[in-house]
């Protein structure tokens, strides 16, 4: 994989004077760096057979990648921005657009910043739903990752399982929620809805189908000797640039640091429930497809306890169910759906800031608010995972070969809208 | 086109009269209703993901959906596609992108609007970033829905396919065909 030496991850990272004469290099198809060697330049996207929208400027010298400048900003719709022109409870839907395949998890943190500005606590029945859709979702957001990986070194079976298997899970976040992606199910004070009739049976059916079905992936997909020739020590990711570049979620515990926002922050459920977090050594792309894997399980042993543990109670806060007219509370109780009045809408928390953070799919994402004490925020702030990771696609590809890019690419698990907001 | 001198005999310019002629074949009945019954059963979309209505695109392509059994499979080359599926909103930047996509493909090509932004920029209807899709191309069908179900896309496949068949596709707006300018640079 490594050869000619190309590799210098360890003293220059790309970012300082490299290997190739600047500028106006840039926008010739050819041209020479210092060793007068020839070099190539190739767009990729952003039309391209994968998830789109980024393009990825890739320099070749022969097939070794000299390197690969991901060029961002495809799907930048001015979240931050537009948050400043809503109401806290409107920003809710507009962020779940970032992540639309992980929209529980990206949420889940916006509203914990403004619950503790707004000095409320959701009930904890309330923090079991959310945990229990928090983990559906993760599910649902790795089997997309495999989907996309399968199809980026055409396996066109890894594609089509896990995307049908997807549909499992987001068929029970429906159930939950009643919408399949877009749920914006989290809101200040608790969840919107109770858990339906049923659904423990059916969400400890698609656990043990899912359980199944992740011993056919590794062998049909990760252990087939075609995957894992292509996959193992290709784009390694040591523990120590992993820390330096401040590299979040499965991509940084596969390189054998054990941090997870789930742990760090201890917020939900999750302090109150058995998980282990799975790390592995090795830092290669295999072993981030493993720590997917490994992490499906864990998030399906989360789901179990939950359900076994859901306790009796409110789900939501006792404060803005006073808000609420009595005939609507009646209706609320019969039915389990929050109706909510328009004053809620005007929640108008202090001046103030606030930060929270928590653990997506892809990795950790971060929120800071600042309050004015106006329905609108000042500023929100979002660090998403995806735009945290973006950096690897110029560490890891320094050196590889260039039918080494996809696989990086699918490994990494980059989500455009998220990074670009 | 201009045709040489010697291309000049009674009928007038010869290139033009073949076309008229060619045009006058295929429209005629039996060969139109042909070639209209292929193109609505090999709509292949090309693989373009403008935002996160892509999530349910891929899903209406996946086994619970199966949207090939409508003739409808996502393929790398724009040189061989005829349907452009703008999933979602589309930024000021990536609609450069997709109208280089749209001038790749070959004639006849359709465009599906997926999504409330594709519309009329749906939940960032005030961003200073988005464009509407209509502005820059022939749109066939409008899919509502933030993001549309699936099914929703199943629909559509099934409407821009009735449209073909009645051969509505060919009335296109002339605004569109100056190529020179994307439009995206307000």
């Amino acid at each position: 994989m490594t050869s000619q030496g190309s590799r210098s991850s360890e003293t220059d990272m790309g970012y300082g004077p490299g290997t190739i004469k600047e500028p106006g290099f840039r926008y010739r198809p050819m041209g020479r760096d210092a060793e007068g060697m020839e070099l190539y330049e190739i767009f990729i996207g952003p039309q391209h057979p994968a998830s789109g929208h980024m393009r990825i400027v890739v320099r070749l010298d022969g097939d070794i990648i000299v390197n690969a400048d991901p060029d961002i900003g495809y799907v930048h719709r001015t979240m931050e921005k537009l948050s400043e022109t809503r109401e806290y409870l409107k920003s809710i839907p507009l962020f779940e657009r970032a992540t639309i395949i992980d929209s529980a998890n990206i949420t889940w943190p916006y509203v914990r910043a403004v619950e503790q500005m707004l000095g409320v606590e959701a009930p904890l029945r309330a923090k079991y739903l959310r945990t229990l859709l928090a983990e559906i979702n993760r599910i649902s957001s790795h089997l997309y990752g495999f989907g996309l990986t399968g199809i980026f070194i055409n396996h066109s079976t890894m594609y089509m399982w896990s995307f049908g298997d997807r549909e499992i899970w987001v068929q029970l976040a429906e159930e939950l929620t009643g919408a399949r992606l877009t749920h914006t199910y989290i809101i200040p004070g608790g969840v919107r809805r109770d858990l339906p009739q049923g659904f423990k049976e059916k969400a400890l059916k698609a656990i043990r189908y899912m359980e199944r079905r992740l011993e056919d992936y590794m062998k049909i997909f990760v252990y087939n000797p075609v995957t894992v020739a292509r996959f193992r020590e290709v784009g390694v990711l040591t523990k120590n640039d992993a820390s330096r570049l401040g590299i979040v979620g499965p991509n940084l515990r596969a390189s054998g640091v054990h941090y997870d926002a789930r742990i760090a922050e201890k917020y939900g459920a999750y302090p109150e429930l058995d998980f282990e977090i799975p790390v592995m050594e090795e830092g290669d792309s295999l072993a981030r497809l493993l720590v997917r894997i490994e992490e499906i399980k864990q998030s399906m042993r989360i789901i179990k306890q939950v359900l076994d543990k859901m306790p009796q109670g409110p789900f939501f806060a006792d404060k803005y169910m006073r808000l609420i007219p009595p005939a609507l509370r009646k209706h609320v109780a019969e039915t389990g759906r929050i109706k909510l009045p328009g004053a809620f809408i005007r929640l108008k928390p202090p001046a103030g800031e606030a930060v929270a953070r928590g653990e997506m799919g892809h990795g950790e994402v971060f929120y800071h608010i600042v309050s004015t004490g106006d329905t609108k925020p000042y500023r929100v702030r979002i660090i998403t995972p995806a735009f945290r990771n973006v950096v690897l696609f110029r560490h890891l590809t320094r050196g590889a070969r260039f039918m080494d890019l996809p696989v990086i690419y699918g490994s990494i698990d980059y989500f455009p809208p998220e990074g670009d907001r | 086109m201009d045709c040489p001198r010697s291309g000049w005999i009674f009928i007038g310019r010869l290139e033009e009269s073949a076309r008229k002629a060619a045009d006058w074949l295929v429209n005629k009945t039996p060969l139109r209703s042909v070639r209209d019954w292929s193109i609505a059963f090999s709509l292949w979309p090309v693989h373009f993901t403008t935002s996160c209505c892509g999530a349910e695109f891929a899903a209406a392509a996946n086994p619970r959906f199966d949207a090939e059994r409508f003739g409808f499979l996502p393929f790398l080359s724009p040189r061989q596609c005829n349907l452009l599926m703008i999933e979602g909103t589309l930024t000021k930047k990536m609609a450069k992108a997709a109208r280089i996509v749209y001038e790749q493909m070959p004639d006849p090509k359709f465009v599906i609007a997926m999504g409330a932004c594709a519309i009329d920029g749906g939940i960032f209807y005030n961003s200073y970033n988005i464009v509407r899709p209509h502005e820059i191309f022939p749109v066939d069908v409008f899919i509502p829905g933030c993001p549309p179900r699936p099914e929703a896309v199943a629909r559509a496949i099934v409407l821009l396919q009735r449209k073909i068949r009645e051969a509505r596709y060919l009335k296109r707006e002339k605004k569109y065909e100056s190529a020179g300018e994307v439009g995206t640079d307000e």
